[in-house]
């Protein structure tokens, strides 16, 4: 209920909206009512069209960032505790960062192609980062004296990355991963803007060419929805795992 | 054989782009097995340091420690603590912090349960069980850090002003226990307090440290039979008093500024 | 092994030390070309690189490219800077741009923003105006929701203290407000910077053309992977410069505040 009249004000702009339009205030050509809007969503919704495009992108998606969540967490450990790893990786990461992360996706297409790989490695190589660094100096900042205690307390040398890193890097993991949500989108997009055969990006770039701007439109907040629904469940999984945090 | 032995043991912390500071200097003590001792000294004069180094977190700069002749070279269940600071694990309840060490040992669950429930019941935390530590006061973390110690059931105990955030009646609640634990259970204590009277009515030995560098300026005989009078404590108390404030006097340097560490 | 440590100085071994993993990846890179183990379609010897650079460079085209790219995305971060810090601080000071701005901010916030590139490009076409406008709205957002947040919560100690040593009411804001949420701003403006690259690279990428982004996505397509690295190479460069400079400015801004000191 809160939540409702939170994002109230963003109901009322699309009312406005749809009333500057219908007045003919702003041309319908370039700038679609929301009611047509919706009425492209629906159409792109009935052929099935929409869902299998969702489908594709969602999974490039997912593949990316679990990839990065994943190998990032294992490399910020590993080179907060291992003297080894960090100078192998610290060097690769201090010139991988200032590189804007687009600027690999030309090389990524010719090297994977037009399908899946090169978009999966995109989203993977942009997440990367913001993770390895948050967990990196996460752990890097664990108080001595929580490995003391967990040591004084009988945890063996191996357990201890579970008992007590695992859980000391948390906080600093999951706004790492947030950070790199929120770019995987953007670069799901724009991989798929350049060059795909599905995807939503290629939707969205394929209805426009026809001229269908209504659907145009509908893909585009499909898009934005996603992007925004997940953060918003992102931080629902947050809050939860982090409840045992000051607030 | 003693239970510990601390041999010519000196600290010294390098420190980047400031002067090394030396925090132990030359000290030895011998604790029997089943022995109570406690630390008294001025702030700053390396208490906390001789309890990290008696339980393995640090090594020291020249000496040695030994546990029942074997030289102590890290941390280990033998050795329980609680730190001056508490170090809870902050993403387990009070029941996950204190039942964190018989997990450890691979106790099956109920076992556990029922022990965790034990102590948290002692330290009079009970209806507390699913809280996370920063929802709860000072005192309230410090006897979580007490149960979860006692729950380990360690040989040694390491206790580092263990009742310092307690209010007045806890404490004196909590001493008893204490006692009553150490007597029943047979357990060697080094414990670390400023309240000279705690001290005295729970030890057997009182050390008596020197400003930093801290060395040992006195061992004072304090096993008092259960019943002496309070007229005896009080006594010797002021006696150890006397001896400390010296120190304690000499101790208040302008600009020791230090980590809160544990 | 005391005087090691000068002799290792005077020959850069420390530094040789501490890139020795990046030396060895060129290094492999340049071996693995050489043995022709791959198909230099793919991946172009790094040497090849090089020369091929210093053609382009000579040609004067690909610095033509490059000033462009750095002249869309300054104008994008200067107007999205300006514009943002403008709507930010206007939110904490009105309740009613607060009712309409924050339920936006926190919409646009995680959406990926680049999706809106094609309705840019049908309403302004397919030159500069188009990838600007993208450009800045993807960093306002960050801009915006970094200097309310940094404004919103100043601590109210300050405030009292500046008046009742005589600031006035409506001095508060440029005295008080706004070196309080220095921070706060420049922290966003640092995280909007290199966002205005990566947008600009690919919104030239979308459209094609001139600029590096275009330059790389057409290289890609001829498989000119010597000309995509090249591309990669100048993208990097010209994002070190600029993260670099802002961290530089933060630091010369900021030189009051305990955090910097520390973090450097
Ligand atoms: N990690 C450290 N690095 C540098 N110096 C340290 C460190 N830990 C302690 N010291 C120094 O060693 C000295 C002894 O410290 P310690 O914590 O053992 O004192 P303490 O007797 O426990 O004091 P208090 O009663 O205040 O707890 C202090 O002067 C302190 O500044
Ligand atoms: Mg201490």
């Amino acid at each position: 209920m809160t939540t409702i009249r939170f994002y109230l004000p963003l109901f009322l702009s699309l009312v406005a909206w749809q009333a500057a339009v219908t007045a003919g205030l702003a041309p319908a050509e370039m700038v679609p009512a929301p009611l047509a809007v919706f009425e492209g969503l629906w159409r792109l919704l009935r052929g099935g069209e929409l869902l299998r495009h969702v489908g594709v992108s969602m999974y490039r998606q997912l593949a990316g960032f679990m990839l990065a969540a994943v190998i990032g967490t294992a490399l910020g450990i590993g080179m907060a505790r291992l003297e080894g790893v960090r100078l192998v990786f610290e060097p690769l990461l201090k010139l991988l960062y200032p590189l804007p992360k687009s600027a690999l996706i030309p090389l990524l297409i010719l090297w994977f192609g037009i399908g899946h790989n090169s978009k999966i490695f995109a989203i993977f190589l942009g997440c990367l980062l913001p993770v390895v660094l948050s967990v990196y100096n996460g752990s890097r900042g664990i108080p001595r004296w929580l490995v003391w205690s967990a040591q004084s307390l009988g945890t063996r040398p191996y357990r201890l990355l579970w008992k007590v890193y695992f859980p000391a890097t948390l906080p600093d993991l999951l706004s790492g991963l947030r950070i790199g949500l929120a770019l995987s989108f953007t670069l799901l997009v724009s991989s798929e803007f350049l060059i795909a055969r599905a995807g939503l990006g290629f939707l969205i770039q394929s209805v426009g060419e026809m001229g269908d701007y209504a659907a145009m439109f509908a893909a585009i907040l499909v898009v934005a929805l996603i992007g925004f629904a997940a953060d918003r469940l992102f931080v629902r999984l947050m809050a939860r795992a982090l409840r045992w945090q000051e607030p | 054989m003693p239970h510990i032995e601390i041999v010519g043991i000196t600290k010294v912390y390098e420190q980047p782009a400031a002067p090394p500071i030396v925090a132990l200097d030359g000290v030895d003590l011998t604790v029997e097995h089943d022995q109570f001792v406690s630390l008294v000294g001025p702030s700053g004069c390396g208490k906390s340091t001789l309890l990290h180094l008696v339980g393995g977190f640090i090594s020291p700069s020249t000496g040695e420690i030994r546990i029942d002749g074997r030289p102590v070279t890290g941390p280990g269940p033998d050795r329980g603590i609680v730190f001056q600071n508490f170090a809870l694990f902050p993403w387990l309840t009070v029941r996950g912090n204190v039942e964190y060490g018989l997990a450890e040992k691979g106790i099956p669950r109920r076992e556990r349960r029922k022990v965790a429930q034990h102590f948290i019941d002692m330290v009079k935390l009970t209806g507390f069980e699913e809280v996370y530590p920063h929802r709860l006061s000072g005192g309230m973390q410090q006897r979580v850090a007490l149960a979860r110690m006692l729950a380990c059931d360690p040989q040694i105990l390491l206790m580092d002003e263990p009742f310092g955030a307690l209010d007045a009646q806890t404490r004196l609640i909590l001493q008893e226990e204490l006692k009553e634990i150490w007597r029943q259970a047979r357990k060697t204590v080094l414990f670390v307090t400023h309240d000279v009277r705690e001290a005295v009515f729970l030890s057997q030995r009182v050390v008596v440290m020197t400003a930093r560098p801290g060395r040992i300026k006195e061992i004072v005989d304090t096993d008092l039979p259960a019943d002496a009078p309070r007229l005896a404590v009080d006594a010797l108390a002021e006696d150890i008093w006397a001896t400390l404030r010296e120190e304690v006097l000499k101790a208040v340097v302008p600009g020791d500024r230090r980590e809160q560490a544990p | 092994m005391h005087a090691t440590p000068v002799l290792r100085r005077a020959l850069g071994l420390g530094v040789l030390k501490r890139w020795a993993s990046v030396i060895a990846l060129f290094a492999l890179w340049e071996g693995v070309c050489r043995a022709r183990l791959v198909d230099p379609f793919l991946l172009p010897a790094l040497s090849e690189v090089l020369r091929r650079g210093a053609g382009e460079l000579w040609s004067g085209e690909l610095v033509a490219f490059t000033a462009l790219t750095l002249y869309r995305t300054l104008a994008a971060f200067v107007l999205a800077g300006a514009i943002g810090i403008a709507i930010g601080v206007s939110m904490s000071l009105s309740a009613p741009l607060r009712w309409f701005g924050e339920p936006v901010v926190s919409f646009a916030f995680p959406i990926p923003k680049i999706a809106l590139m094609p309705i840019f490009v049908l309403w302004f076409g397919v030159f500069d105006l188009s990838k600007i406008v993208m450009t800045t709205v993807a960093a306002v957002v960050t801009v915006i929701s970094a200097t309310h947040l940094g404004t919103r919560h100043i601590d109210k100690y300050l405030l009292w203290s500046a008046q009742s040593l005589g600031t006035h009411r409506r001095a508060l804001f440029w005295k008080i407000v706004i070196p309080a949420a220095l921070p706060a701003i420049l922290t966003g403006l640092q995280i909007a910077l290199p966002m205005c690259l990566i947008v600009s690279i690919v919104t030239e990428m979308i459209t094609g053309g001139r600029g590096l982004g275009g330059y790389m996505i057409y290289a890609s397509r001829f498989a000119e992977s010597d000309k995509v690295f090249l591309g990669i190479f100048l993208t990097a460069l010209i994002g070190y410069v600029l993260t670099e400079g802002l961290a530089m400015a933060r630091r010369r801004l900021l030189a009051w505040h305990p955090e910097e000191t520390v973090m450097v």
